[in-house]
């Protein structure tokens, strides 16, 4: 016990004073934030501003369908109405100039009552955003001329038009709001994700590290594998523990600043839980990695390898919209006790809606039993890997390594 | 009591035969060479005595007891190739080393400044590892092994890639400790540190034993049949009965004869011959001749055997 403490003593003072550490605390939730914000307002400006011309015969149709994408809900885009006169090869000059972004045309129907004839030219046929709002201004616009037609009154027409509001209350009947549960379930799924990334290759790389350097040969003459490893994982990982706590401790106060007004609020339970599962799911991932920096003398053979530490992960991303939607089928049940997945999807099912007791205390037993079974092979795989260097091993011998001893 | 004893030790790695039936002891006080070419498992034998690889069979005892690797703590260990955290500073390092072995903070502290002024390396106690010099760092790497006073200190090549005067130095530090009663063991290539420093040496080849006992032991085993002359004038008298090899570098010429009584039948005829003899020394073989021979056996041994299996 001494020596894994001396272990990862020496790993965490080492790593904190680094310019790296500081770097990384301060620049990744500068970058992160930013992105999110970047998105944010990307998503603000996407509603199409395109410059289109519309030419018919119905100058109600057209004054309504310029309204529309004019001022819409998804729209802000500049129509100029045209008379039917109106040659084609001059808006088709026009675009060419890049003066219109594209034009419709509308054909009145030859029997009277049947819809008009639509025919959009964009300049770009890639440009969806534009021809969707037209639909969708469209549809409106002539849902409201027949609803005119058969005498509905304007304000009924709105009435009947507006958008459905749907309130999804908590549990205990309060005002929930999903959209914001989601959001936190989210960060702190991504939060998580990129720690352990990002930590787990430092716990393989510090093991290399003693490899290359030969430091272990004096180490091994004192302390045995498995304490060195996991004196390893504790260190490197405190380091991660001590970022993420930094950064928290930083989003709060700044939470705390903007005041409640963000409507963001994370139930104590969930605290408990993240921080439980995340304690989980970086000491497996640093498990995994640690296997990973036993097999391998050289960051280039790490890199090769890195794949099986990514895999669990990319396979937890591709469940996370699955479980997000339908957190208690039995697909999310499932996924949700792997013990790879477990810390990340467990922790979302438990802030989307709580799971039963015992699925949380399966997942926990799980992860530790695999955490232990990991490090056991690990620590063999190291010993006698590191006597064996100079070539890389493959799968039989490594299997045949966990015989040894 | 020896210290260390190992009892018909064997090391097999996939298919090579690292270490084959080795047995050495080491007494309390000795200074203790360990000898071999190029791949005859020094390295896989030191790497048993301290536990990091086991033996296929054979037994390893350290202090009159089974290994245990509690008894590591009295055991300093210089690897072969050395190893340092690069971006750690010597101090904490040395700290470092010194509380893995049993050491509290303090003492390691005060112990590290200690030595470090013993080898002659107080400035580099504040620097990183990676900005010192190689020979800087493998004394470090040298009071690392020491700081917690073992009683058996065990060192893979000690002096390779030291000058002279460090060398020197180093050997120095090891005759003082064997003289305050700890066992020293080292390997080496370097025949002329053995013969000045070793009180018993052990030679092994192919992972074999070859040769071992204390250096008077050894050397008296060999007849003193080496002749050094230093003449001028008729060189015809190196072609006497007695004389089974002659190298002659004009004027100086080494003898290997068939029997020690030879060398007054060389003289004489030289004298008769009116060789003007300068210099004519009858000495026992050097070490390194003994190596050489001892080595050279060995492998024509296996080849010979290999033809037979065959």
């Amino acid at each position: 016990m001494h020596n894994i403490w001396l272990i990862a003593k020496r790993e965490y003072t080492e790593r904190i004073k680094t310019k790296g550490f500081l770097i990384a605390t301060i620049l990744i939730p500068l970058l992160m934030g930013g992105g999110l914000f970047g998105v944010a307002t990307l998503a603000e400006k996407s509603k199409t501003t395109a410059h289109i011309a519309v030419v018919g015969t119905q100058p109600q149709l057209e004054a309504d369908l310029k309204r529309e994408l004019e001022n819409g809900k998804n729209s802000k885009m500049t129509v100029d109405v045209l008379s039917a006169s109106t040659e084609h090869a001059v808006l088709d000059r026009e675009m060419a100039n890049k003066l219109l972004d594209g034009y419709l045309v509308i054909v009145p129907a030859a029997v009277q009552g049947q819809r008009p004839t639509f025919d959009f030219t964009p300049r770009s046929t890639a440009d969806l955003a534009t021809s969707s709002a037209i639909e969708q201004a469209l549809h409106r616009v002539l849902t409201r001329e027949y609803l005119a037609d058969k005498g509905v009154s304007e304000t009924e027409t709105a009435a009947l038009l507006a958008p459905v509001t749907l309130n999804v209350l908590g549990k205990n009947g309060a005002h929930g709001n999903s959209r914001t549960s989601f959001l936190v379930a989210y960060v702190l799924f991504f939060l998580m994700y990129m720690v352990v990334l990002l930590y787990g290759m430092n716990v393989a790389r510090s093991i290399i590290e003693e490899k290359t350097s030969r430091v272990f040969e004096v180490l091994l003459a004192t302390i045995k594998p498995d304490e060195l490893l996991a004196g390893k994982i504790l260190g490197v990982g405190a380091v991660g523990l001590t970022q993420v706590a930094i950064w928290m401790v930083a989003a709060g106060l700044i939470a705390a600043r903007l005041g409640a007004t963000s409507g963001v609020q994370i139930s104590m339970p969930q605290v408990v839980f993240f921080i439980v599962y995340f304690a989980l799911g970086y000491a497996l991932y640093s498990a995994v990695a640690a296997a990973l920096g036993a097999m391998t003398n050289s960051e280039q053979e790490l890199q090769q390898l890195n794949m099986f530490l990514m895999m669990p992960l990319f396979f937890s991303m591709l469940m996370l919209m699955p479980v997000v939607t339908n957190p208690n089928s039995l697909m999310s049940r499932i996924v949700s006790q792997i013990p790879f997945c477990a810390p990340l999807l467990m922790d979302l099912r438990i802030s989307i809606s709580m799971p039963q007791p015992w699925e949380i205390a399966l997942s926990i037993g799980l992860i530790l039993i695999t955490i232990y079974a990991v490090l056991w092979v690990s620590s063999r795989i190291y010993r006698v890997g590191i006597l064996m260097y100079g070539k890389k091993p493959n799968l039989p011998e490594i299997l045949r390594w966990l015989k040894y001893s | 009591m020896p210290i260390v004893e190992l009892e018909k030790i064997r090391k097999v790695y996939d298919t090579k035969v690292a270490v084959e039936g080795l047995s050495l002891s080491i007494e309390q006080g000795t200074m203790f060479g360990l000898l071999g070419p190029n791949g005859s498992g020094k390295t896989s034998s030191i790497r048993m005595m301290i536990g990091m690889t086991v033996p296929d069979s054979g037994s390893v005892s350290l202090f009159g007891k089974p290994f245990d690797r509690k008894a590591l703590h009295r055991v300093g260990y210089l690897p072969e190739e050395r190893g340092l955290y690069k971006k750690m500073k010597v101090l904490d390092q040395l700290v470092f080393l010194g509380q893995l072995h049993g050491l509290s903070e303090a003492t390691a502290r005060s112990r590290s400044i200690a030595w470090c002024e013993r080898v002659q390396i107080t400035e580099a106690i504040e620097k990183k590892t990676e900005e010192l010099s190689k020979g800087m760092q493998q004394k470090i790497q040298f009071i690392a092994a020491l700081l917690h006073e073992p009683e058996l200190i065990i060192m893979d090549e000690p002096f390779s890639g030291l000058d002279p005067v460090n060398a020197e130095l180093l050997q120095d530090t090891l005759i003082d400790l064997r003289k305050e009663g700890k066992a020293v063991l080292f390997s080496t290539h370097r025949m002329d540190q053995v013969e000045k420093m070793c009180d018993a040496i052990a030679l092994i080849s192919r992972g074999k034993l070859v040769l071992s006992g204390s250096m008077r032991e050894v050397k008296s085993s060999y007849p003193r049949n080496r002749v050094h002359v230093v003449f001028s004038g008729d060189d015809s008298f190196l072609k006497n009965a007695e004389v089974e090899e002659a190298k002659n570098y004009a004027g100086v010429a080494e003898l290997k004869l068939h029997s020690e009584a030879g060398a007054q039948k060389v003289l004489a005829e030289a004298i008769s011959r009116g060789t003007v003899i300068h210099r004519f020394e009858v000495k026992e073989p050097t070490l390194e001749e003994i190596f050489i021979e001892r080595v050279r056996a060995s492998f024509g041994d296996e080849e010979a055997r290999g033809i037979v299996d065959a």
